[in-house]
């Protein structure tokens, strides 16, 4: 079997929001519609305080709670872990945006530009279909596809990769097939402390963060 | 690479070029391009062996989409129609014809031509500022052949130089170790001490990809800073140092070293052997020389006597106090002593200069606890590996894996020197200066060859690197600068180097328009002053002044992306072809600026990718146009010949001159360089046109990794670092101050103080509580610091007005207002969005509230630079800037001419 | 739905829904209320239908009202596809029935279809409850607690709403609605004293505060007011029709005042936190 997984690794992070852009131009999102942003978080008081920079984003769960209230199963969940929306079938009620425990998706009823009126690109790009429906971070699900009929392999060749993942400039998002014992995702996760948002909600993130070595 | 491919729509075509929109840069890039619309970035994966960052490109490459296609774009030339300018005054631009806006200049520029160069004050006529710490270059085509082809330009009115920029890190840098900037070998460095350095922010892809290696791998850092920047966050410990203080802290870990330590934890051979710490001081406080070649005296061990430096085989001593028969050389060539002298180790005049800055004595200061200093102290010395070696492609050399990165506001104005010199002194003393794993200058800008760092490090008198300094000679220092900041006159340690113009006090060509001090000749607005890609009505200091000022310019020629704060005071605004719509190639690898160390050299091109918009032309065409029509067509071509486009045209066995009497097409051009750069990669073999670049992008050739390293050249050359003491600058500072006065010339007498051999801490944070005071107000009634910190998604990027990189900063603290201190704002009865004021005696601005626990209660931070308000989009944050606050002073301008980014303020909640 | 103004990493408050999908929750409860009201005590006496009939509009309302919500209105049948898992789905269907059984009820004035549109009413306003336990990224929604205090203060609006129309269309009350009312008020109390207590364990402050502040108006207009009304009402028949009437209001105001607070007040997302901070670099 293949579980598509991303893994973070928080010591590399600098919040830096490269991915945020990247996703913002590969995936033609209007303003506002992050599926990827890097959050800015402090934790602690004066002098005794840390801060970290966390990206989030759709976290492909095992068992996602969007999928469950869906109404229309316009959500649905991929035998290789990625969750879709199927944009003809959502009705665009929103509730899997509250399902979300991680904020990840968004509805934008009206085409939205950056100046007001469309730029040549974002007029090339509009995709009316994804105006009234809930939209998400997609692990860039069609290059997945694409790479793969290629023969191409997702998180090793970056025809095959996630956009934000493409563009990190310090290392820290990497992406892969968990269930492959000599892949990249798993080799990270046999050699680091991790954690996954939310773990006590049981929905199985697919997105890990690592937080330090394992022989830390 | 170019190969097309089909998607659903139709044709997409991906580009290589390079984004060169930070100092931090270049980097390499794809973009994607659909139906003839560029529609998205891509890292560059072909080049992922070559860039140090994996081919990858920072945030600020991913607006480009939208700042090509950004509707707020000038995209015809226009003219001034409302003869008054300021601040006030709506210019009334409109929309001109190329020719018209191209023979308006020419006009402009004939007309000089015929007066003369050289204004009645001997200033150049024409003016032209460049910002982005020279990343407009990569982007200006052949502009610099047609500078080059007009003759005198002064380049030194400042768009942030002297304030935003490292400047006694470039100036020290260079003279000490040719570091225009500095580094830790990160690859290698497992201990850093990073004051205020935000390489997180400022280091782009490199750095980043770099800095986080090393945290993965186990490096820890150390941030000594107020606050808690992106870099503090990434680092393993944060220490909120009081604003303004590192020198102390520096200057206490020096003291636990020197005085703490044993001996034998420093490097004691390196110090003997390759810094000047066993040279004999005499009694004046320069060097005891050989009477009979005037060389420094050390004193040998093995003979029991004091020897000339390059004698073979000596074992110098480094403390103990000494006789010789030598004689004391002082200002000016005058003997101040000779015969039978006594004499001390340069070395022993430290460890005295120090013995005082304990950490007992530096936590006052600091307000950072002795224990912490006392432990970084020994953590450096711990993680130091003194005498450890590694082998590097082949060779052998010392291997010191720590080192002290300082940052912008830390290595500016007064107190900056002492960093800089502390930081170099501590990479000396444990011999980790230029070697594997340490502290490493990166590239050159005043001394040439500007693309060859180590080729610059020539032999000088001494046993030193030759220095880059201005004469201070009678005869040859003059009161007649040859530009208005007068870096020449003022600063020897400014040079006279490509960039010294840039280098100076650049806030003097300000400053003094409105007042010339004594001696100087009567600084006068520049006749016509071109303005690219830099905005300093915003990103200077003190920019309602800039404003004020540059409102008396009487012919501004801005190069204009969208309508701006300085375009404002335009004549004529040129739309030129932007970052992807027009053509360039540029050098690339070896190492550069900040981080950038490669192991390839070579060249990339930046290819027009789309079609310009509008009426915009490529910056060769017009540098082209206007060499034509103001008859300097020759001398243009001539300039690119000589490698005014980046590379000369000839070499020894190829040649792609241009004639000089022919307009040669943007393309043309470019093709002639491309086939230079292609022969000069390959030693004459091949020589590969422009479609040949445009299909591959780039091209490279080894770079040794060795090279990063000035040791080997220093150890080659038996050359030794000019540290600790400052004997030469001692002597400069003397006779600069010597012929000021000849020329009654007093007002400079406070910088000049700061030459020393071994400089004293003095209060610094107190010149600008001193400051507050001469502007009406009181250090208690304004108790806070107010501080500035880079914005990785904005520095140098002139991004202001692109959406998306508003809206992704927005996601980090300090893009959305000023952050302050929770505990401080509980007290003020500020809550986190209120709206404050944000004051001096002179002036106030205001923001939101970012409350935050990442900062001293003693201390606000603005980040970046906005306050715009005429940049269309920019004009709408509401986030105000630090530069509206600060003013420029001689006060607070220290010995190199440079001020930092810090102002005394007061905060208060605005009522709703 | 427009992008978040603020995103993390402390929880705030959704915006996906906004007072037209409140407006489902207050109108379905009501309109349930009602028609359980009409069925179960009203029937079949004179006017009963009547309460019927705007419970059926009430509910009716409410689905109108989060129509209007829907980015996609004209693919509204496409809400029925996944009873499997969503309770929205579920809630779909139940409401199918509550219209069926209902307009059938009201058409023939027949006991068991309003028998059935009741029970129908019950299930639809179960499922509300439960809509709002599986939206997992709210804390203040997904606890279990919610349930018993949705459909309770349901019965409570419904139920008192019916006391305060009964009067001018059903030409009075039974006696023993009274003491129902009396009940479910008593229950809702209890249901939402657990409620509160269950989801300030969870929700971040700012919701808790919107909970508490909506609680005073579930004590006091919402219990205390109606324990007075029906007292006044069992000791003083001849003001019982008035006093009824009142607190049946007042029940009325209290439940719709916090289930109002409970989506748009209460529904705080719950941020983002990290169990563990990262080792950056040599500890």
């Amino acid at each position: 079997m293949t579980r598509w997984a991303m893994t973070v690794d928080l010591r590399r992070c600098v919040g830096c929001q490269t991915c945020t852009a990247a996703c913002r131009t590969a995936n033609a999102t209007p303003p506002g519609v992050q599926w990827r942003r890097v959050l800015d978080m402090e934790v602690g008081e004066y002098p005794e305080v840390r801060r970290a920079f966390v990206p989030v984003g759709c976290m492909h769960c095992d068992d996602p709670p969007c999928m469950h209230v869906c109404p229309s199963t316009a959500t649905r969940k991929r035998a290789d872990g990625i969750v879709t929306i199927d944009y003809d079938l959502c009705i665009g009620c929103a509730y899997c945006a509250l399902a979300c425990p991680y904020q990840a998706r968004y509805r934008a009823d009206e085409p939205r530009y950056a100046y007001g009126e469309p730029t040549p690109p974002e007029e090339a790009r509009l995709d009316r279909g994804r105006l009234g429906v809930a939209t998400k971070c997609t692990f860039c699900v069609e290059r997945i596809d694409a790479g793969l009929a290629a023969g191409k392999t997702p998180g090793v060749d970056p025809e095959a990769t996630p956009a934000c993942v493409n563009s990190c400039i310090s290392q820290a998002l990497q992406f892969g097939d968990l269930d492959d014992p000599q892949g990249k995702v798993a080799g990270l996760l046999a050699t680091h402390r991790h954690f996954r948002m939310h773990e006590e909600l049981g929905t199985g993130p697919g997105v890990y963060y690592l937080w330090d070595r394992a022989d830390g | 690479m170019n190969a097309p491919e089909r998607s659903g729509k139709g044709e997409v075509r991906r580009l290589a070029t390079y984004c060169y929109q930070c100092v931090a840069g270049p980097d390499l890039l794809q973009v994607k391009v659909a139906d003839g619309v560029a529609t998205e970035v891509e890292p560059n994966f072909g080049a992922c062996d070559v860039h140090p960052g994996g081919g990858k490109v920072c945030v600020k490459a991913y607006g480009l989409v939208q700042k090509t296609y950004n509707p707020n774009r000038v995209l015809t030339p226009m003219k001034r129609t409302n003869p008054k300018k300021g601040r006030d005054e709506d210019p009334g631009f409109v929309p001109i014809s190329w020719d018209e806006a191209l023979d308006t200049i020419a006009a402009k520029l004939r007309a000089i031509r015929e007066t003369g160069l050289l204004d009645e004050s001997g200033y150049p006529r024409v003016a032209a500022s460049f910002g982005g710490g020279g990343t407009p270059q990569s982007y200006m085509g052949t502009f610099p052949a047609f500078l080059a082809a007009w003759g005198p330009v002064d380049m030194g009115f400042g768009s942030g130089q002297g304030v935003k920029c490292y400047h006694s890190e470039h100036l020290f840098g260079e003279y000490w170790h040719r570091g225009f900037t500095v580094s830790p070998d990160t690859p290698l460095c497992n201990y850093v001490i990073s004051c205020g350095a935000n390489v997180e922010a400022s280091g782009g892809v490199v750095g980043v990809w770099r800095h986080a290696n090393a945290r993965a791998r186990g490096m820890k850092r150390v941030q000594v800073e107020p606050h808690l920047s992106v870099t503090g966050a990434c680092s393993a410990e944060w220490v909120p140092i009081r604003p303004k203080t590192d020198a102390a802290f520096l200057y206490a870990l020096i003291h636990v070293m020197l005085h703490e330590a044993k001996r034998e934890r420093l490097d004691l051979p390196f110090l003997a052997q390759h810094t000047a710490s066993p040279y004999l001081v005499g009694a004046h406080g320069f060097y005891l020389r050989d009477p009979a070649t005037g060389k420094p005296l050390l004193w040998d061990r093995r003979r029991g006597a004091a020897v000339p430096f390059d004698t073979p085989d000596t074992d110098p001593a480094l403390e103990g106090a000494f006789h010789a028969d030598a004689v004391e050389i002082g200002p000016d060539r005058d003997e101040l002593a000779r015969g039978r002298l006594a004499g001390e180790p340069a070395f022993a005049k430290l460890v005295a200069h120090i013995a005082p800055y304990s950490p007992e004595w530096a936590a006052a200061i600091c307000d950072v606890p002795a224990a912490t200093m006392r432990r970084v102290a020994n953590e450096f010395l711990d993680h130091a590996q003194v005498g450890a070696t590694i082998e590097i492609e082949g060779r052998t050399l010392p291997f010191r894996p720590v080192a002290v990165s300082l940052g912008k506001t830390v290595t500016n104005g007064w107190g900056g020197f002492e960093c800089c010199w502390a930081r170099t002194v501590l990479a000396t003393l444990v011999g980790g200066l230029e070697v594997p794993g340490g502290t490493l200058g990166t590239t050159v800008r005043l001394n040439r060859p500007l693309s060859e760092r180590l080729a610059s490090a020539k032999p000088g008198p001494d046993g030193f690197l030759l220095p880059p300094l201005n004469p201070t000679d009678k005869a040859h220092w003059s009161p007649r600068p040859n530009i208005r900041n007068a870096y020449r006159s003022m600063v020897p340690l400014a040079a006279d180097g490509p960039w010294s113009q840039a280098l100076g006090p650049t806030h003097f060509s300000w400053m003094f328009l409105d007042g010339t001090p004594e001696g100087l000749p009567k600084v006068t607005p520049p006749e016509v002053w071109f303005v690219y890609r830099t905005n300093p009505a915003i990103s200077f200091w003190d920019t309602p002044a800039v404003v004020e000022r540059m409102a008396r310019f009487p012919f501004v020629v801005a190069f204009a992306y969208t309508r701006d704060e300085t375009n404002h005071a335009a004549d004529i605004l040129l739309p030129d072809a932007t970052d992807l719509e027009s053509l360039q190639l540029i050098r690339i690898g070896g190492s550069k600026y900040v981080e950038q160390f490669w192991e390839r050299e070579g060249f990339a091109l930046r290819q027009p990718a789309v079609a310009p918009r509008g009426e915009a032309r490529d910056f060769t065409d017009i540098a082209t146009e206007l060499a034509r029509r103001t008859g300097l067509l020759d001398k243009y071509n001539a300039a690119i010949n000589k490698g005014a486009g980046g590379v000369p045209l000839k070499g020894e066995r190829w040649d792609h001159s241009l004639a000089p009497d022919r307009v040669y097409s943007r393309d043309e051009i470019w093709d002639r360089v491309c086939r230079a750069a292609s022969a000069e990669l390959s030693d004459g073999a091949e020589s590969h046109g422009l479609d040949w670049w445009k299909a591959h992008g780039l091209a490279t050739k080894p770079f040794a990794r060795t090279d990063w390293y000035l040791f080997p050249t220093m150890v080659k050359q038996g050359l030794r670092f000019e540290l600790p003491y400052q004997e030469r600058l001692w002597r400069v500072g003397q006779e600069l101050g010597r012929r000021l006065h000849e020329h009654g010339m007093r007002w400079w007498d406070k910088q000049l103080a700061e030459y020393q051999p071994l400089p004293k801490w003095k209060d610094f944070p107190g010149e600008w509580e001193r400051a507050m005071v001469a502007q009406g107000g009181s250090a208690e009634a304004y108790p806070f610091w107010l501080l500035t910190a880079r914005s990785m998604q904005y520095s140098w990027g002139a991004n202001a007005g692109v959406q998306l990189v508003k809206e992704v900063a927005d996601n980090l603290t300090g893009h959305k207002g000023v952050v302050i201190n929770a505990g401080t704002a509980a007290r003020l009865g500020i809550a986190d969005g209120d709206l404050v004021e944000i004051a001096t005696p002179q002036r106030a601005v205001r923001a939101r509230a970012q409350v935050r626990q990442g900062i001293r209660p003693d201390t606000l931070l603005l980040v970046g630079q906005f306050g715009h308000w005429a940049t269309p989009h920019a004009k709408d944050f509401g986030m105000p800037s630090l530069n509206t606050l600060a003013t420029m002073s001689l006060e607070l301008t220290d010995a190199t001419g440079s001020g930092a980014d810090i102002v005394r303020v007061r905060l208060a909640r605005v009522a709703a | 739905m427009k992008p978040p103004t603020e995103f993390g990493p402390r929880p705030w408050q959704q915006t996906s829904w906004d007072a037209r999908a409140a407006t489902n929750f207050i109108l379905g409860g009501t309109g349930t209320g009602l028609l359980v009201a009409a069925a179960c005590f009203f029937a079949p006496q004179a006017g009963w239908r009547v309460l019927a009939a705007l419970g059926l509009v009430s509910v009716a309302g409410g689905l109108g009202a989060v129509w209007f919500e829907l980015g996609r209105p004209w693919r509204f049948a496409n809400v029925a596809l996944n009873p499997r898992t969503s309770w929205m789905t579920r809630e779909a269907y139940a409401s199918g029935f509550v219209f069926a059984f209902g307009a059938a009820a009201v058409a023939t004035g027949a006991a068991w279809p309003a028998w059935l549109a009741a029970l129908a009413a019950l299930a639809f306003v179960y499922c509300q409850s439960r809509m709002l336990r599986a939206a997992k990224g709210i804390p203040a929604w997904r606890v279990r607690e919610l349930t018993p205090f949705i459909v309770t203060t349901g019965l409570a609006e419904g139920t008192g709403l019916a006391l305060a129309l009964a009067p001018a269309l059903a030409g009075g009350a039974p006696r023993w609605v009274g003491a129902f009312f009396l009940a479910v008020v008593v229950g809702r109390i209890g249901a939402w004293l657990a409620y509160l207590g269950a989801a300030s364990r969870h929700a971040a402050p700012r919701a808790r505060a919107g909970l508490e502040a909506a609680g005073r108006h579930v004590v006091v207009l919402g219990t205390v007011i109606p324990v007075v009304a029906a007292a006044v009402a069992f000791a003083l028949p001849a003001v019982a029709a008035v006093a009824l009437a009142l607190g049946g209001l007042a029940a009325l105001a209290a439940g719709w005042r916090a289930k109002h607070a409970i989506v748009l007040r209460a529904g705080f997302n719950q941020g983002f936190a990290l169990p563990a901070l990262p080792v950056r670099g040599a500890r």
